[in-house]
């Protein structure tokens, strides 16, 4: 007698049913199978959302490009866009949030996987390696002779160029930003809520200030010595580097996910809301506000004659000191940082899309796009 | 944002935090209790599908059935139709079973999806996450960053509990979720008519695939989902033994006596 399940069958995170009747054991064996992958594609679908979860990260030296992205490292020829190297040359499990560092021939990049890879910027093979106990978010600074590397365990490592530990310093939550420093101290937020100065050679904190609101970009400093940082609490907030003041800070309805450029007197960034600003650094007022109706993320890029913002939704606009339009090109993917300039030209590094960089006129026009070999 | 995200994602996710919130900022206890409270307002659709199989069990223990099955061997149209005949007579819903499983899925799905998210460990996730918060019930700068960390494990990553002296970490949670969901699925398997019974072999099947499928899940993916596979199951087992439908013999041998009277259906003593 053939017997119909008469019961679902419960998984540990939940309850399917086996609803079907099969006719004999090979059947039941397909089905159960079945349920057991379509289940994992579902799960794993659901769970693997590093995949999706990473941009493009960009440096250069002039000739080559060097992008973190997804899974792999790319050297790509800056003239023709054709890869030099990855790594690693395999596919790999791990994935690359910051962009990479060049100093003194070597390219800095950390990974997901807690590793910071020192690598030959020529040939893509390894120098050393520091392991900490979280994945590397923001990219490191590097300052003389020093690399200051901030993970996502909450420790800001200060290596030197050989990646022999220094010294660190714990803050309380991930670092997902990179420090900004000059010279003495190095300014790093945290997703604590705080900034902290510290001593770049010993690591001991001058001083700490709560902002309120978790920090994901860096902060932006002046050369007359003020800090400008967005915070998850919808504020930008300047601050005197000498003892942490604020000096002013200003709300704003929507959330932002931008670090501000700063060009002469005008600081520029926008909101999630669509809305690109130029204001005025002193005071925190505005000189202009112009809607880009697409959520603005990142840094904006300052060149020559134009401040260009980027979007989420893939739209490159470049707009004038004063705000007003001058150009505005879409890439097919999302942008989660402005351009990185280089000569004349943007490179444009895009997430989720076809090709990962662009590299476009300081018009918006394409000179060529990377696609990587599989 | 879309009708999944808007309707089952986005309110599990506030659900979830909000639980966070309340008991003071620990996402471990959150995600239990937050598994709880899922599993008790899906319970009576639970009752309603455990009844549902019920009846489609004892229904193969009726006559007419029995001798249905075989005289209409090989003729499965007309098997089908003397089946439909029983249902109707019988008054029994082939899909009473189904039903409230089907609805219960996307809840399922939903709560798994909702932990997924707001573990967010990368700047992108955290981005989602915060376009699923509602602003009216949840301050963004007060909740972020979630505080991950529960027992020795942080929820965000793969669990392994490292012990001085060793060089490796220990999946802890990998053994919890395998031994809960092996266990689990014992206590709720009903016991065997004969023993060539296919769904009882099938059962059998199902108990040793799916304790090594979540237990890789759990030495994969964050240690977060981990503990809620472990809510899960022991709350799941608590729901079957509350409606006496828990098998204590296949995990107990020492009480394997009493359920074969019940196997011979000469007395339901539970």
């Amino acid at each position: 007698m053939t017997r119909y399940p008469d019961h679902p069958f419960r998984s540990g995170f939940g309850i399917l049913s086996l609803s079907h009747r099969p006719h004999g054991m090979n059947k039941r064996k397909i089905t159960l199978i079945s349920t057991v992958i379509l289940a994992a594609v579902l799960l794993t679908a659901c769970s693997s959302g590093l995949s999706g979860s990473s941009w493009p990260g960009i440096t250069t030296n002039g000739d080559t490009f060097y992008v973190a992205n997804m899974a792999h490292v790319y050297a790509i020829r800056a003239t023709d866009g054709s890869q030099v190297w990855r790594f690693p040359e395999k596919p790999s499990r791990t994935m690359y949030f910051a962009a990479p560092v060049l100093v003194d021939n070597q390219l800095i990049v950390g990974d997901y996987q807690k590793i910071l890879h020192s690598l030959n910027p020529d040939t893509g093979s390894e120098n050393w390696t520091f392991v900490a106990n979280g994945p590397w978010i923001a990219s490191p600074l590097v300052i003389d002779s020093s690399i200051y590397a901030p993970n996502g365990d909450g420790n800001l490592y200060a290596l030197d160029l050989s990646g022999n530990l220094l010294w660190k310093f714990a803050a309380e939550k991930a670092l997902w930003s990179r420090p900004v420093g000059n010279g003495d101290t190095i300014y790093q937020a945290s997703m604590d809520h705080s900034i902290y100065a510290l001593d770049t050679a010993t690591g001991s904190v001058k001083w700490s200030k709560n902002l309120g609101g978790a920090v994901i970009y860096s902060p932006t400093l002046s050369d007359d010595g003020m800090l400008y940082v967005a915070t998850m609490a919808r504020e930008l907030i300047a601050l005197n580097t000498d003892n942490g003041e604020i000096l002013w800070q200003r709300k704003f309805e929507e959330s932002l996910w931008s670090q501000p450029a700063l060009h002469e007197d005008t600081l520029f960034f926008g909101d999630l809301g669509g809305k690109a600003y130029g204001i005025n650094r002193l005071n925190g007022e505005d000189i202009w506000a112009q809607t880009l109706t697409d959520p603005v993320t990142g840094k904006p890029t300052v060149t020559e004659d134009s401040v260009v913002f980027a979007t989420e939704n893939g739209t490159l606009a470049a707009l004038s000191f004063t705000g007003e339009r001058i150009w505005t090109e879409t890439v097919t993917g999302k942008l989660y940082n402005g351009p990185v300039q280089f000569d004349d030209k943007l490179l444009v590094g895009v997430a989720l899309g076809e090709s990962p960089l662009v590299l476009k006129t300081n018009s918006g026009q394409n000179i060529w796009s990377f696609i990587p070999p599989k | 944002m879309n009708i999944w995200d808007s309707l089952i994602i986005t309110p599990f996710i506030n659900v979830l935090l909000f639980i966070y919130n309340l008991i003071g900022q620990n996402f471990g206890i959150a995600i239990i209790l937050f598994t709880l409270l899922i599993r008790l307002v899906t319970h009576p659709l639970m009752v309603k599908q455990i009844k549902g199989a019920q009846g489609m069990q004892d229904l193969q223990k009726n006559e007419k059935w029995i001798k249905a099955q075989e005289k209409y061997k090989g003729d499965k149209e007309k098997l089908a139709q003397e089946q439909m005949a029983l249902y109707k007579e019988l008054g029994i819903n082939p899909f009473a079973s189904c039903l409230p499983t089907l609805i219960q899925l996307p809840i399922i799905f939903g709560l798994y999806q909702a932990v997924i998210y707001a573990m967010a460990t990368t700047p992108i996730d955290l981005l989602n996450l915060v376009r699923h918060i509602y602003p009216g019930l949840l301050k963004v700068e007060t909740l972020i960053p979630l505080n991950n960390r529960f027992l020795w494990m942080d929820l965000s990553q793969p669990e392994r509990l490292f012990i001085p002296g060793l060089e490796f970490g220990i999946p802890v949670m990998v053994v919890i979720v395998v031994l809960t969901t092996y266990i689990q699925g014992k206590l709720i398997q009903p016991p065997a008519a004969n023993p060539k019974d296919q769904t009882a072999a099938m059962s059998g099947m199902m108990n040793l695939y799916m304790p090594i499928f979540m237990g890789y899940l759990a030495y994969t993916l964050a240690s977060g989902l981990a503990l809620y596979f472990v809510a899960s199951n022991l709350v799941g087992i608590a729901q079957y033994a509350m409606l006496g439908k828990v098998n204590w013999a296949n995990v107990f041998p020492f009480l394997k006596k009493k359920d074969e009277i019940v196997v011979k259906g000469k007395k339901i003593n539970r």
